[in-house]
């Protein structure tokens, strides 16, 4: 089918590289260490050793040990006082500008859904214990979800605007969606993406509430799933005028060629079971690189495993695409909510990079009816020049943004 | 490409709407405070309370029948705005806005009576009904319903400066053409645990009012409401320019932040400047940003009327700077004003012509950002 017209208007605009990349997940610390338990296949869910989840069904999530994230942020960072999602966010972005040192954003676009959320729990059970608070200043300067964007910033000497987006699920993808579009327009020439989340217990045991958190493993898009484990971990990646990125000779990792935003209005918390929301960003996302939904090689799908998510998604997936691998690697790290999308973003580029599916851990069948080619439980060698990578969230936002190799 | 104020609305502890907020502002009027106590250490709060009229009169929908005031203050807003716009939005019209919603400390009542359930009874007695209205994006998520709004809808959180954020966020979504008009709302909520919390930051004063520019500064009170723009491509107040600033990694180095915003903004002629100043270090580095970068304008810090509304304020300085050139009136400063460097007050009702304005905003938590306003010829 020939392109629009306004298809062909897009694709005038500027293109968008990526041109470095950082992250820290529980799959583990930077693009080597990920990428290694992306083709083991690692399971990387373990109990809870952060708070009490006593009273709660899901006992598991995915985690980043303290110690560890302590000790690879401790050379940059300024105050024993910043929050652990700061600590996240400094390796995520000591990482991307070893990769481009030179790399001065005019802007950030980053998403999250609770920022310093544990800071806010442990300042209000000292006032209801009534007992001293110490530091209570810091606490609350260190909550905000901003501070731990400028922390990072500040480590290395950067002060860009933040622009810190809580679109819930969908932020991190959100925040790669809006910045790909700044640069797209050319009105920005360099922009630093991502998101972060550090767990949390006020979002653990919200999620237990729901009963959307499963007592099991994660089991994305199987017959039997039964909830989501949750995550977290941080990821940035630099953003380039495609051209400027050239011209200075930057390594390019990928380039960013779509983006689709919708909202699904049908509830605050879930999905419209037809998959409308869902199939309206990966519609979206595909007019806006002016592909083919035969042009992609791999969804990395938001896949939460929650009986009502994957199969709108799987839905809206099926209706669009025709046999295209599909995998979502929550089973691994489990759902890092507003750092989600952009680790999986990461991903994504890995898979490009290395041309490998990731695994779909803990699936034995689909849902019946739903034709879906999941790459199931071992990742898979494939030519893949072109990524899908699907978010959605509470209050029906839905995003998907596409990554092609430099080459397609 | 030219983007204008169509539309504004306006829910502040002076009452709803453009025209009635106005006009208590043109009197002096200031809002009053309540005193809000914590069940945990009996402190007791001075805050500006939106009046429960203000709300009372929404249309019911079935997304506030559980929703919380931050939301029921933007829903309201942000109606507001798109009626003063003109804009019904059909199916058509809402697929071609975009919605950007802003907010500094999100549902804080729900949040923290959710947190407050898992820390008295246990887990298990946590609120699946509560905890969705806990998240961000909640208020935005009810608003995007209600209106029939299904493409870009985008929460952004910061400090106070963030609902200027929120517009250069705004404005780049226009770049796009496949929108006609994004819908910015801002808003927050009060609650004692956000005033215990700025107490021990030591930001808070103890008894009303709030005295912008004075010295010493003695603090501020916490505000809440909303505020809400619909940016289009025609209306009469053109918006120039968002620069959205930088962060300060030190509240003595706001001065240095908030003037590089000023300096970029003002140009040759600014005539009015919608301050941030609230009683607390942002006064100082403002008064030395305004005496530097435009000694000749005049200064009109809101938050001397309606108090620190933290994610809402820095979009009611945006409307006031709107309503002020529309009008060609400033309200009645019956709190300080900053003229030609200088802090005076001024209690006279004037005229003026007024061509071009800014908005400083220098947020608590380290955010700075301003932009420019003129009137459209």
């Amino acid at each position: 089918m020939p392109a629009s017209n306004s298809t062909n208007r897009e694709r005038q605009r500027a293109r968008v590289a990526v041109v470095a990349a950082g992250i820290v997940s529980p799959l583990g610390f930077g693009l080597r260490e990920t990428f290694a338990s992306l083709e083991q296949a690692r399971d990387c869910i373990s109990p809870v050793t952060r708070f009490s989840v006593a009273e709660c069904r899901c006992q598991t999530a995915g985690q980043i040990a303290d110690d560890r994230l302590a000790s690879e942020a401790g050379s940059v960072q300024r105050s024993k006082r910043w929050h652990r999602a700061a600590q996240m966010m400094v390796v995520a972005l000591r990482e991307t500008l070893e990769q481009d040192p030179h790399f001065r954003p005019e802007l950030a676009v980053v998403g999250t859904t609770s920022g310093g959320m544990t800071f806010g729990e442990q300042y209000y059970r000292s006032l209801h214990t009534g007992g001293r608070l110490h530091g209570a200043a810091s606490l609350v300067a260190n909550y905000p979800p901003q501070k731990p964007v400028i922390d990072a910033q500040e480590a290395f000497g950067i002060s860009a605007p933040c622009q810190v987006i809580a679109n819930a699920c969908a932020s991190g993808t959100n925040a790669i969606g809006h910045a790909f579009e700044c640069i797209r327009s050319g009105r920005y020439q360099r922009i630093l993406t991502g998101g972060y989340d550090a767990l949390s217990e006020l979002v653990f045991v919200g999620f237990d509430s729901l009963q959307a958190s499963t007592a099991e493993k994660c089991r994305p898009f199987d017959r039997g799933r039964t909830g989501l484990v949750l995550g977290e971990g941080a990821a940035i990646m630099a953003l380039e005028n495609f051209a400027s990125a050239q011209s200075r000779g930057a390594k390019i990792l990928a380039e960013i060629v779509g983006y689709g935003i919708s909202t699904d209005n049908h509830h605050l918390t879930q999905p419209n079971p037809n998959g409308i929301g869902a199939r309206q960003a990966m519609q979206g996302a595909l007019k806006s690189a002016g592909l083919e939904a035969n042009r992609v090689d791999y969804i990395n799908a938001h896949g939460t495993a929650t009986p009502f998510n994957d199969a709108a998604e799987g839905k809206a997936i099926a209706d669009l695409f025709a046999n295209v691998p599909v995998s979502s690697t929550k089973g691994m790290m489990g759902h890092s909510l507003g750092a989600a999308g952009a680790i999986e973003g990461v991903i994504g580029i890995l898979a490009l990079g290395e041309q490998l599916l990731p695994a779909n851990l803990h699936f034995e069948e689909g849902d019946a009816g739903l034709p879906l080619n999941i790459v199931a439980n071992e990742p898979r060698r494939a030519p893949i020049q072109t990524v899908l990578s699907n978010s959605f969230g509470f209050g029906g936002t839905n995003a998907s943004v596409i990554f092609q190799t430099n080459a397609a | 490409m030219s983007i204008r104020l169509a539309g504004m609305g306006w829910v502040t502890p002076l009452g709803r709407g453009i025209g009635q907020v106005w006009e208590a502002l043109r009197r002096g009027e200031r809002a009053n405070t309540e005193q809000v106590s914590s069940p945990l250490n009996e402190r007791t709060y001075p805050v500006y309370r939106v009046p429960q009229s203000a709300t009372a009169t929404l249309p019911p929908h079935s997304r506030l029948r559980r929703s919380s005031a931050i939301s029921r203050f933007a829903v309201a807003a942000g109606l507001d705005a798109l009626e003063e716009a003109g804009l019904k939005l059909d199916a058509e019209a809402a697929a071609r806005t975009a919605l950007v919603f802003a907010s500094a400390n999100g549902g804080v009542v729900y949040t923290k009576r959710f947190y407050h359930e898992v820390v008295e009874t246990g887990a298990r007695a946590a609120s699946p009904l509560l905890f969705p209205e806990t998240v961000f994006n909640a208020p935005a998520s009810h608003l995007a319903a209600i209106l029939g709004i299904t493409g870009a809808s985008y929460t952004v959180v910061g400090d106070g400066a963030v609902g200027l954020l929120a517009m250069k966020m705004a404005e780049d979504l226009m770049a796009s053409e496949a929108l006609d008009q994004c819908l910015v709302v801002a808003a927050e909520e009060v609650d004692w645990l956000l005033c215990d919390a700025y107490r021990r930051w030591r930001l808070l004063r103890a008894t009303a009012p709030v005295e912008p520019f004075a010295l010493p500064a003695r603090g501020t009170i916490l505000s809440e409401g909303a505020g809400a723009l619909v940016l289009s491509r025609a209306g009469d107040v053109r918006l120039e320019q968002v620069d959205p600033g930088s962060n300060f990694a030190r509240q003595r180095e706001a001065p240095t932040h908030v003037g590089r915003v000023v300096a970029n903004l003002a140009g040759s002629e600014i005539d009015l400047v919608s301050a941030s100043a609230n009683g607390t270090f942002v006064d100082e580095a403002e008064r030395r940003a305004f005496a530097e970068y435009c000694p000749h304008a005049r200064v009109y810090p809101i938050k001397g009327a309606l108090g620190e509304g933290v994610g809402a304020a820095s979009l009611w300085q945006v409307i006031c700077a709107g309503q002020a050139l529309r009008t060609n009136t400033l309200p009645t400063a019956s709190q300080t004003v900053l003229h030609a460097g200088e802090v005076t007050v001024d209690a006279r009702v004037e005229r003026h012509a007024f061509g071009r304005a800014i908005v400083s905003a220098c947020g608590l938590n380290q955010q700075v950002a301003g932009l420019a306003l003129s009137l459209a010829n």
